[in-house]
């Protein structure tokens, strides 16, 4: 009986689900590929910039990983509204979620350049390439391989993180599940179905990742 | 005690950006909502039956109908609404920073809100009730006040909630959830012993539940429910009023009781013809 | 007519701002404790060359690690008294931040335990010692040195998390901010006061685990 009317409700709420699960995705893929570039910019900076420049870049990173995302959200539609930035709910989730992903794909990358041994670079000058030609050809190749993990559970805790921006009104999977319980009351099958659609997209990311991690493994 | 904005860059930011929002200039909000040719209303979409969705996604509910009167009062059309979806900790600062023009979200009225916004005629006047599981422990308030601290009662996180379960059962056990799905689950999930919230959101939940819940048979603390606008702009809080006032007492009187009707399930008695219902 | 920012509210709940930050903390060593020793059990498994072990262990991270945590909260909370097994709202979230933190921790452990050299392994069964004896005495304390740089941003990321508690209302941080904003509606500046409070200790959190990082080190 109650099965039955719960599959009944998931008929009535299909393409309901289906657009916040689309808007779920759409947020999380703008958000990972901003904050990624962004994020590769703020490596860059926390290895080769200079100490000013290095010092700023820090705050932001310490700042923006110590702040709750929620936070972060709530800030960017805000302060972007009153700064005369009319930003949409949408943009302003994008930008909070972007910003937070760029902290942290800053300090992967800075992780993984440092963790390339110096002598490369002084083997690299030694044979008369510049800088430039170091960077892209031995350095860069070898951190993007070194950054794969990191990087995918980077993207998933993004996917997860597009929850808070139900705060802000944007329809998201979570906020699309809040509307159709507050109709029909059925908690806990309806945030179990959000739940296992979260799985679903972030284990696909996941095997995405593994995927690309074996064709780009050295061989061994 | 007011910060002045050497409070932090964060606090700069916030507060140089705010007050460099533009104050219409010239002409009042009114002027700029006609010119527009739709309302921005504020609210939310998961609170039944005040704002909430329908099976065909259409937002729906009293505070809803409350923003169809003032926008059918503006271009004789009830439908020139876009919507801003917002959840209830948005409901003051999307006011604050213009990202609406009037908010209907069962808003209370309380002294300290009113020093950030304006508030509107009142809508709705709100009471708290409590509800039981139909074959629970409990028979009704009674049992439950004799029950003493053993009993736990789960309430919307709101102004001064645990004050006001406290009121009707002074030693209960009170937990506060954020939204209203919670605070039904955790009566269905023997969290708690009763839900104290608003007596028409009860009494829509046990419409929609028959024979599972029961109400307690206990209802106090009064709250009002307002609109608000922004502070400053008495030219549109006039015009608000006098929509929201002319469907309480005048020519949309009939809107505003099929409203009713609807979502609290109530006849209104018609205002009296002849002196006028406010002097009385 | 301009928004003025008024922290006279903020200020008169300080304390229950505070007390939150107190819960916050409490719950987050808590469960990282049992989270900890979760993941190094589960860390072993998942090098373990038993598939009896690994599999389940692998299961067990995949799951957790791909499920927002808010579900798993309410999940704990409402569904399993359903079945019979009731927790209280703190015992329930402990429980479920600490199999939340497990799966991350034990990521982390797997990592360094690959870095241990397998000559380490064959010395201690070549002094006599037993496999159990190796990995506790030998393993483990090299393999946490090893892990502690890359511990302090799972750690960090699981205190924050202590936030999602306010949904089942545990007075935490987060619910002590949410409930100074529906009695006074100032979001702006409690927001501001809490995501201060935020970054705050989770600068603390980092500035100790590099203490403990430098007092661990090996003398070079």
């Amino acid at each position: 009986m109650s099965s039955f009317a719960f599959l009944e409700q998931l008929w009535i709420a299909r393409y309901v689900i289906l657009t916040g699960l689309g808007t779920t995705v759409s947020i999380s893929l703008l958000a990972i590929v901003a904050g990624s570039l962004a994020g590769v910019l703020v490596g860059l900076a926390l290895v080769y910039g200079g100490r000013v420049l290095r010092l700023v870049v820090r705050a932001y990173t310490d700042i923006v990983r110590g702040t709750p995302v929620l936070v972060l959200v709530l800030a960017s539609y805000y302060v972007s509204a009153a700064a005369g930035v009319d930003l949409g709910p949408f943009s302003a989730g994008i930008l909070a979620l972007a910003v937070f992903c760029s902290s942290h794909i800053g300090e992967i990358v800075r992780g993984a350049l440092q963790a390339i041994p110096k002598g490369q670079t002084e083997a690299a000058k030694a044979i008369g390439l510049t800088f430039g030609q170091t960077f892209t050809s031995v350095l860069w190749p070898q951190a993007l391989r070194q950054c794969l993990p990191a990087w995918v559970n980077t993207a998933a805790e993004m996917v997860k993180a597009s929850t808070l921006l139900s705060v802000i009104g944007v329809a998201e999977l979570l906020l699309r599940t809040q509307e159709i319980i507050s109709r029909n009351f059925m908690s806990l099958q309806f945030y179990f179905l959000a739940g296992a659609l979260y799985f679903i997209v972030n284990f696909g990311i996941e095997r995405l990742g593994k995927y690309v991690e074996r064709k780009t493994a050295l061989p061994s | 005690m007011t910060i002045s904005f050497r409070a932090g860059a964060l606090s700069l930011a916030v507060s140089a950006a705010l007050l460099s929002t533009p104050a219409f200039a010239d002409g009042s909000k009114l002027d700029e909502v006609i010119a527009r040719g739709h309302l921005i209303l504020g609210t939310g979409s998961t609170n039944a039956p005040w704002h909430f969705k329908s099976a065909e996604d259409k937002l729906q509910g009293f505070d809803v109908d409350m923003g169809r009167i003032v926008a059918k009062a503006l271009f004789g059309d009830p439908d020139k609404i876009e919507y801003v979806n917002q959840s209830s900790d948005a409901r003051i600062p999307n006011i604050t920073t213009d990202k609406v023009d009037i908010t209907c979200q069962f808003m209370t009225v309380t002294g300290e809100r009113a020093q950030q916004i304006a508030f509107t005629i009142p809508y709705y006047r709100e009471g708290v009730g409590l509800m039981l599981k139909a074959d629970g422990q409990y028979a009704d308030y009674a049992a439950l006040k004799a029950a003493g601290s053993s009993v736990t009662i789960s309430v919307l996180q709101n102004v001064y909630a645990e004050d006001m379960v406290h009121a009707a059962l002074p030693d209960a056990a009170v937990d506060q959830y954020e939204s209203v799905d919670l605070i039904y689950q955790a009566l269905e999930s023997g969290r708690a012993d009763a839900v104290a919230t608003d007596q028409s959101s009860l009494a829509w939940y046990m419409t929609q539940n028959p024979g599972r819940y029961k109400d307690a048979g206990y209802g106090w603390n009064p709250q009002t429910y307002a609109c608000g606008v922004k502070r400053g702009d008495q030219d549109w809080l006039n015009f608000v009023n006098t929509a929201l006032h002319e469907a309480m007492t005048g020519v949309e009187f009939d809107f505003y009781a099929t409203s009713f009707k609807t979502w609290f399930g109530k006849e209104l008695t018609p205002p009296q013809i002849g002196f006028p219902v406010e002097f009385k | 007519m301009g928004y003025t920012l008024n922290f006279a509210a903020v200020w008169r709940s300080f304390d229950l701002l505070l007390s939150g930050l107190a819960l916050s903390l409490g719950l987050a060593v808590v469960s990282i404790f049992i989270g900890a020793a979760i993941g190094l059990a589960v860390a072993f498994a998942l090098t373990s060359k038993s598939r009896l072990a690994g599999v389940p262990a692998r299961l067990y991270v995949t799951v957790i690690r791909n499920l927002p945590i808010l579900v798993l909260v309410l999940f704990a909370y409402f569904a399993l008294p359903q079945m019979g097994f009731r927790l209280g709202k703190i015992e329930s979230f402990v429980l479920v931040l600490s199999l939340y933190s497990g799966a991350y921790l034990a990521e982390v452990f797997r990592a360094g335990l690959l870095s241990i050299p397998r000559g380490l392994t064959e010395a201690g069964l070549a002094i006599g010692l037993t496999p159990m004896q190796i990995r506790g005495s030998i393993i483990a304390p090299l393999m946490l040195r090893n892990v502690l740089p890359s511990l302090s941003s799972t750690v960090i990321s699981l205190f924050k998390d202590t936030s999602l508690a306010a949904a089942i209302a545990v007075p935490e941080l987060t619910f002590a901010a949410r409930k100074i904003n529906v009695e006074s509606f100032r979001v702006i500046e409690t927001w501001m006061v809490t995501s201060a409070l935020y970054v705050a200790t989770c600068f603390l959190i980092a500035a100790l685990l590099r203490q403990v990082e430098r007092r661990l080190a090996l003398p070079r």
